[in-house]
């Protein structure tokens, strides 16, 4: 159904991942994001890859989560792997169609940066199948604070976003609602070009920008009737807390991206 | 707890329309005593969710008072005290609801208070349990029933240790389980724990509930005592738009039609009570 | 006269998948043209599920809806006109207005099954005077109507389509006593006066018993009863059971009939009650 959809698919365990503190797991993702473009060569491709494996398997996840998280994005692999294949030459011929060749070096290129696509979903997709997005948004607000400087306001920002995690599902159930019932008076949302179906829209998107503004209105009291006066003087019921695991796996990313930095050392000395 | 006195309130014209709005309240006076249990009744547009937005200081007088515990509620350095002795309930319970997980909402109100960590953890479990609803902390408010998400949105406020609940027709949108569950809840809480409760209602039986109605009229007190005061006049009610609860307007016809029953009977168990020994008495003759 | 009959239906959500769920079992019944059928039952008997299929919102997975014993999804592609015939008024319908002015917004329906402007304007002040909207609030703004207001402009929209069935689900929900009663006299009176067949959704036994002249009790995706309002309380402990709440009045009886003076439960009304009572307190008796 429409509202079972939620945004950060948090997939509850007690592995290794999910207890990981969640500024680090983000810290993490960002550091694993950087490791898997560095590899120059297969081997270093390889080890990034191990690594992934490693921590998917620690985090006790099913597969068939993972493969969902990178099967809507197959299309996209499967189109730059196709622009790669046309693009980039070198290396022996292997089928020559008019201005098109298809070389050993495109094919080449185009898997292993496929492979990397493919890392990059699975390593982002493992911080928001372990962390509640609520988690999620506490750490960004935690990494965010530094920037007061320059006069963000993290406490704001992370408002802004567990109120949004909060009524997307509300919303969309509202929507479904009007949707229904504009159906019910005759509305055609099914048939018609691009145009029409915009037009079709109409109906619903007015009565549901109406009540997001009423929720808004409603909301915004409910927090004042609780002496919400923004982030000044607050305080959390959950502190976030860095312990020893957090600590290792961090020497541990450290240690991969020293790994990977030789191996292409290596990879060149190879060749 | 709370005084009311002499409270005008009239929305400001806006820059739209020259017409001056018309005054809301006109002139109120009402005192809500320490652990009492009060429901303000009136039809939609009476001026009673107004007046309840007043005993929080979300709206100030235009003219007149209101003290709670002795705070005026227009001096800015009150706003917040006031805020957390007087809790507020809404009537919408989607709309009240700030985080993605029950036990955070709940927290949401002591950590604006700056409650250290430690005790927010324990008023939540009290305040949950309190509501009887322990087993959902971990849970996701937009899945659970009208009549829960309300139980949720009163352990936010009892989490911030008020010493009044106003809740503005908390029961409007639920069903009757829903209901049931609210008004359970709400009445455990003034027994049990001596909590004040100011229920706004248009549900003649759950004013009933209470031990004070108030009814409310065009921004005027129409009406004051208890639910069988009130409700003895049901002619008056029916004029302004209200009703009296089935059992009082059965006895009252009974009453008409010659039958010596009392004036003051609110439940239905009451008025069987009632008519047992006056059918038994016809019988026996 | 248009009938409405739903053989064996049965709906399930998200069917294959873990999350599998049967909202509505093997329900069958049939409407009778020009009555007003109350359906009632708690919040998760399937009441609401069962309605959306009567025009076509939802497909059964097994079963079928009859109009006058046509397959409403013999032609999957025709079933806007199913909707044209079945009217179907949702919760709290005020949320979806979206023109301008009321009468734009009551004309959407009729606009959408392709009228002409002369009709379309016969059915939006025809439809307006059902629901007791004066003529000049037509032009208005919908945001510049009160609450009660908004909802009868909302019902009228569906009422200009002039269906043979009307479907109401809730149309009293989070009224107070004054806009319940209006709202409630308003579709009696639409019903003497168009004709219609009216089904109304509700899970207060009080505005059932006031209006409907049978009911359909839901409970657990099934039907429980279908009998007159009469035989429904007659059976007031069963209603009971399955969680719901009957009136004050019904209430009474039940408790005399434990007390061991049975004069029916079949009674929802002070007026009923009243006639029920008094030869047992024998009037002035009692002084």
């Amino acid at each position: 159904m429409l509202t079972d959809i939620t945004i950060g698919q948090y997939f509850p365990g007690r592995s290794l991942l999910h207890r990981l503190d969640p500024r680090m797991k983000l810290l993490l993702t960002l550091l694993y994001m950087v490791a898997v473009f560095l590899p120059r060569n297969w081997y270093g491709l390889a080890a990034a890859a191990g690594f992934l494996l490693a921590a998917v398997l620690l985090s006790r996840l099913p597969l068939r989560l993972i493969w969902r998280s990178v099967k809507p994005i197959l299309f996209l692999v499967l189109f730059t792997s196709v622009l790669n294949i046309f693009y980039v030459t070198g290396g022996t011929t292997l089928v020559h169609w008019g201005f098109l060749r298809v070389t050993t070096q495109g094919l080449i290129t185009a898997a292993f940066l496929s492979a990397r696509i493919i890392c990059l979903i699975i390593g982002s997709s493992l911080l928001t199948y372990t962390t509640t997005p609520t988690a999620l948004t506490d750490a960004i607000e935690a990494v965010l604070r530094p920037l007061k400087i320059i006069r963000i306001n993290a406490h704001e920002l992370a408002m802004m976003m567990t109120i949004a995690l909060r009524f997307i599902p509300t919303l969309m159930e509202e929507t479904h609602k009007i949707m229904s019932a504009q159906k019910a008076r005759g509305a055609d949302m099914e048939s018609g070009g691009l145009l029409r179906r915009i037009k079709a829209l109409i109906p619903v998107i007015i009565p549901l920008f109406i009540s997001s503004f009423r929720r808004a209105y409603d909301l915004a009291m409910a927090m004042e009737c609780r002496c919400y006066r923004g982030g000044e003087g607050r305080t959390r019921m959950k502190r976030l807390r860095t312990a020893g695991r957090d600590w290792l796996t961090l020497t541990v990313m450290l240690a991969l991206m020293i790994g990977l930095f030789l191996l292409n050392q290596l990879g060149s000395v190879l060749a | 707890m709370i005084e009311v006195q002499d409270v005008h309130f009239q929305y400001e014209a806006d820059g739209e329309h020259d017409l001056v709005p018309p005054a809301v309240l006109r002139g109120i006076d009402l005192t809500i005593e320490k652990g009492s249990f009060v429901a303000l009744l009136g039809h939609n547009g009476s001026g009673k969710s107004t007046l309840a937005k007043h005993f929080n200081a979300i709206l100030l007088p235009t003219g007149g008072k209101v003290l709670v515990d002795g705070m005026d509620t227009t001096d800015p350095d009150n706003t917040y005290p006031v805020r957390r002795l007087v809790g507020m309930v809404l009537q919408n319970p989607d709309n009240q609801l700030v985080s993605t997980v029950v036990e955070e909402d709940v927290a949401f109100g002591p950590e604006n208070l700056g409650v250290p960590p430690a005790e927010i953890v324990e008023r939540v479990e009290e305040a949950l349990r309190t509501v009887d609803m322990l087993d959902y902390r971990t849970h996701s408010p937009h899945k659970l029933s009208g009549g829960q998400k309300q139980r949720i949105a009163i352990a936010g406020v009892l989490a911030m240790h008020p010493s009044c609940l106003v809740l503005d027709e908390p029961t409007a949108m639920l069903d009757p389980a829903g209901r049931r569950e609210v008004l359970d809840t709400v009445c455990r809480l003034n027994r049990e724990q001596g909590m004040t409760v100011v229920l706004i209602t248009h549900y003649m039986e759950e004013a009933a509930l209470a031990d004070r109605v108030v009814v409310v009229d065009d921004g005027l007190v129409l009406a004051d005592g208890t639910p069988r005061e009130v409700f003895a006049d049901g002619d008056r009610l029916r004029q302004v738009g209200l009703d009296v609860p089935q059992p009082t307007a059965l006895c009252a016809a009974l009453r008409q039609a010659g039958v010596a029953l009392p004036q003051d009977i609110l439940t239905p168990e009451e008025c069987a009570a009632a008519l047992i020994p006056l059918i038994a008495k016809k019988k026996g003759v | 006269m248009a009938v409405l009959e739903v053989q064996n239906l049965t709906y399930t959500y998200a069917a294959g998948s873990p999350f599998e769920k049967q909202a509505v079992h093997a329900v069958s019944f049939c409407t009778r043209p020009g009555e007003l059928l109350g359906i009632i039952g708690h919040t998760g008997s399937g009441k609401s599920t069962l309605v959306q299929h009567l025009n076509g919102l939802l497909r059964p997975t097994e079963g079928k809806v009859l109009l006058d014993g046509e397959d409403i999804w013999e032609k999957p592609k025709e079933i806007r006109r199913v909707r044209f015939r079945v009217g179907m008024v949702f919760q709290y319908p005020e949320y979806q207005l979206f023109e301008d002015t009321i009468y734009k917004d009551i004309a959407f329906g009729p606009r959408n099954m392709g009228l002409d402007e002369a009709e379309i304007d016969r059915r939006v002040r025809l439809a307006a005077g059902y629901v007791g909207l004066p003529e000049e609030l037509l032009d208005k703004s919908p945001f510049d109507l009160s609450g009660g207001e908004k909802r009868r402009a909302a019902i009228a929209g569906v009422m200009a389509m002039e269906p043979d069935i009307l479907v109401l689900d809730e149309p009293t929900a989070g009224l107070d006593p004054r806009g319940r009663e209006r709202v409630l006299s308003l579709i009696e009176d639409y019903r003497a006066r168009s004709g219609a067949t009216v089904l109304l959704v509700s899970h207060s036994m009080e505005d059932i018993a006031r209006v409907a002249d049978r009911v359909l009790v839901m409970d657990q995706g099934t039907v429980a009863m279908l009998d007159t309002v009469q035989g429904v309380f007659s059976r007031a402990d069963q209603l009971q059971a399955m969680g719901l709440t009957v009136p004050a009045v019904t209430q009474i009886m039940l408790y005399l009939r434990e007390q061991g003076v049975d004069v029916g439960t079949d009674v929802y009304t002070v007026s009923q009650a009243v006639e029920r009572l008094l030869p047992l307190l024998g009037g002035d008796a009692g002084c």
